[in-house]
């Protein structure tokens, strides 16, 4: 047995038997091997392993005519201009990937649009169609039966919108649409006030002096006879300041106010809704009108015919239900006109916040101490919803690992069982 | 007998490359007239000759690797047309960045790694895996039953890496990228599974071989190895 040592280690023989080396590594290998008796044993032992493998040999593959006859004409499909062009365009996966990518999303893009159409032609349906509800039932509250029957004869040959919807016609609706603005322009003449709108504006400002911003706030409101419902200030210390208000400003000179308003700072946000209220607040004038005549009626039984007593307290009961009614009506029939004469503004005016050094900073001692007590506090927290939660979950937990633990074994167990076997 | 030697005893006798049963020409021998890279390259621009050729070149090499891998030869054979299969639709994509071969024996092993795992699945929810007589019995000689059956006791990757150099005669690279090993590794184990086959071949010369070996390197003996981390990819 040799204890001499080798400058070669039987893997770096091995690699070079297998032509792995450097061309100098296997020079010196090479002239080692030549010398070394035992290195030279070492070539043989692999060599003869090597040798034995060879031993090891596979029957030839068996012939499937079918199938290589199905290779041999799925091979002989010559790609198509197309797939050259494609392939010449983009000839990797990736580039591939990217413009099916680009395709598909031109495409989501051409759907949404195509969509939104169809669906901003059914939203005007729809309100063509409230608009015409609207309108009938304001000329049934009024009494002007002329002018109603001249009317509802506009109104009959107004074919409904859905029609043109359903046969999907965007001429065929804006032609309806054109009809009903008619009629509804002829109806604006024949009601003084037109459709009731309630406006409701929001405005997110940023300006850059805070100060002079306020004053002018508050001569524009004064200007446009408007008033702020509410109004709150915020001044931090080391922050921007802010004001959030909401001003009621008279409907005719909303777009004035709006205009001086957006003077005052940047833009940021701008939000400009107009509810309709003109079918409800025709509603209520109908219902106020209905039961208003109620209560003449009533109080005339109160005033002409006798009766019992009971009789009597009853209609005097019935009278003050129906005065309560009138009233809630006419407090709802107010507020929606005030809504109506007077729009609302939710304004949001930040300041431009530039930091100040000679603002006074908190000193390091107080904002390690602050940072202690809170990383203290978050610590003490995470524990105890640590604690919490496995009071909580805990039993829940074991019982389901100790129910799962043995079927998951098992199949591990066959599992491996099963990939040595293969 | 030089001819019928595998990779390690021509490469390092700078002999013409193997020709065993199914290892397939290297791309430098002067033979072949065109390299398996051109060959793919021209089929994917639609010549239907080029890859008939390289299926003829290939056919055998393949079916050698899945039958050496796989219990039952009718596995063997649909392996192997999947194989081309799938080289056939991925030929558009192709891009000569390593050796063909290297490209084809990774569609090869990957598509031998999802049949493992199928195989195991089935085995493990469905029954035992099929106990069909092992055809390969009548493939090989008295001799190579007689290998295959030490190679089947080796470990699973060092069996996996002696065969990928032996048979499919794959470099240390190339065998690191398939089974996603450090290269070392692969050479380290490379050492291991010759070293545990040659005792299993020879039991009489098992205490023989540590004396041949150099005594001051470190001799990497199978229980040595099993220190070797189990990373890659599962096999």
């Amino acid at each position: 047995m040799s204890t001499t040592p080798h400058p070669i280690a039987p893997e770096e023989i091995m690699a070079h038997l297998d032509g792995e080396l450097s061309l100098a590594r296997a020079q010196s290998v090479s002239s080692h091997l030549d010398s070394c008796v035992e290195c030279q044993a070492v070539v043989t032992s692999l060599r003869n392993t090597s040798h034995s493998l060879s031993s090891w040999s596979v029957a030839p593959a068996p012939v499937n005519t079918k199938f290589v006859e199905h290779l041999c004409a799925d091979a002989a499909k010559v790609p198509s201009n197309l797939r050259r062009l494609i392939f010449e365009i983009f000839p990797s996966q990736r580039w591939k990937l990217l413009a099916a990518s680009g395709v598909l999303v031109v495409l989501l893009i051409t759907i949404a649009g195509f969509m939104g159409g169809r669906y901003d032609m059914s939203v005007r349906s729809s309100k063509l169609a409230a608009a015409r509800r609207v309108a009938v039932d304001i000329a049934r509250v009024n009494n002007k039966d002329g002018s109603r029957e001249a009317l509802e004869s506009q109104l009959d040959s107004w074919s409904p919108p859905a029609a043109a919807s359903a046969n999907g016609s965007l001429g065929k609706l804006q032609a309806e649409e054109k009809a009903m603005k008619e009629v509804r322009d002829s109806y604006q003449t024949w009601i003084h006030n037109g459709p009731l709108i309630a406006h409701t504006v929001s405005l997110s400002l940023i300006a850059k002096d805070f100060d002079s911003s306020r004053a002018s706030l508050d001569a524009i409101l004064a200007r446009h006879n408007g008033y702020s419902a509410n109004l709150s200030v915020s001044t931090p210390q080391g922050a921007a300041r802010s004001l959030q208000a909401s001003l009621r400003i008279p409907a005719p000179q909303l777009s004035a106010a709006l205009t001086e308003l957006k003077s005052l700072g940047r833009v940021e946000l701008e939000n400009q809704n107009g509810e309709e209220v003109t079918q409800q607040h025709a509603d209520l004038v109908a219902r106020l009108k209905n039961s208003r005549e109620t209560e003449q009626r009533l109080q005339a039984i109160l005033t002409q015919r006798t009766g019992k007593i009971s009789d009597v307290l009853e209609v005097e009961q019935e009278i003050a239900r129906v005065r309560g009614e009138i009233e809630q009506m006419e407090a709802e029939q107010k507020n929606i006109e005030h809504r109506v004469d007077f729009a609302t503004i939710d304004l949001k005016l930040s300041e431009e916040y530039k930091a100040k050094l000679d603002s006074p900073a908190p000193a390091i001692s107080t904002l390690i101490h602050n940072a202690a007590v809170n990383g203290y506090r978050n610590v003490a927290d995470t524990l105890l919803s640590i604690v919490l939660f496995f009071a909580e979950y805990g039993p829940i937990l074991a019982f389901w690992l100790l129910a799962l633990s043995i079927p998951a074994w098992l199949v591990w167990r066959r599992w491996r069982h099963a990939t040595a076997a293969i | 007998m030089q001819d019928a030697l595998p990779a390690l005893v021509l490469n390092s006798e700078a002999l013409p490359p193997a020709i065993m049963n199914d290892t397939p020409p290297t791309p430098a021998y002067p033979a072949s007239p065109a390299s398996d890279e051109h060959l793919m390259l021209a089929f994917s621009k639609g010549s239907a000759e080029s890859f008939n050729e390289l299926f003829l070149r290939y056919k055998q090499p393949i079916y050698g690797f899945f039958r050496r891998r796989t219990a039952d030869p009718h596995h063997a054979e649909e392996l192997s047309q999947e194989t081309f299969l799938v080289l056939l639709r991925a030929a558009s994509r192709y891009e000569p960045r390593a050796l063909f071969r290297t490209y084809l024996y990774a569609i090869a092993f990957k598509i031998l790694r999802a049949h493992r795992r199928k195989a195991a699945f089935r085995a493990t929810f469905f029954g035992h895996p099929s106990t069909i007589p092992d055809p390969a019995k009548q493939d090989a000689t008295e001799s190579g039953l007689w290998v295959r059956r030490a190679v089947e006791k080796l470990d699973r990757i060092d069996r996996e890496i002696l065969l990928l150099r032996e048979f499919e005669q794959l470099s240390y690279a190339e065998i690191a990228g398939l089974l996603q090993l450090p290269i070392n590794t692969v050479r380290s184990r490379l050492f291991r599974a010759r070293t545990a086959l040659r005792n299993l071949l020879e039991p009489s010369s098992a205490a023989a071989p540590n004396n041949a070996a150099p005594s001051a390197e470190p001799t990497a003996s199978p229980n040595a190895a099993q220190a070797i981390p189990q990373k890659g990819i599962r096999l």
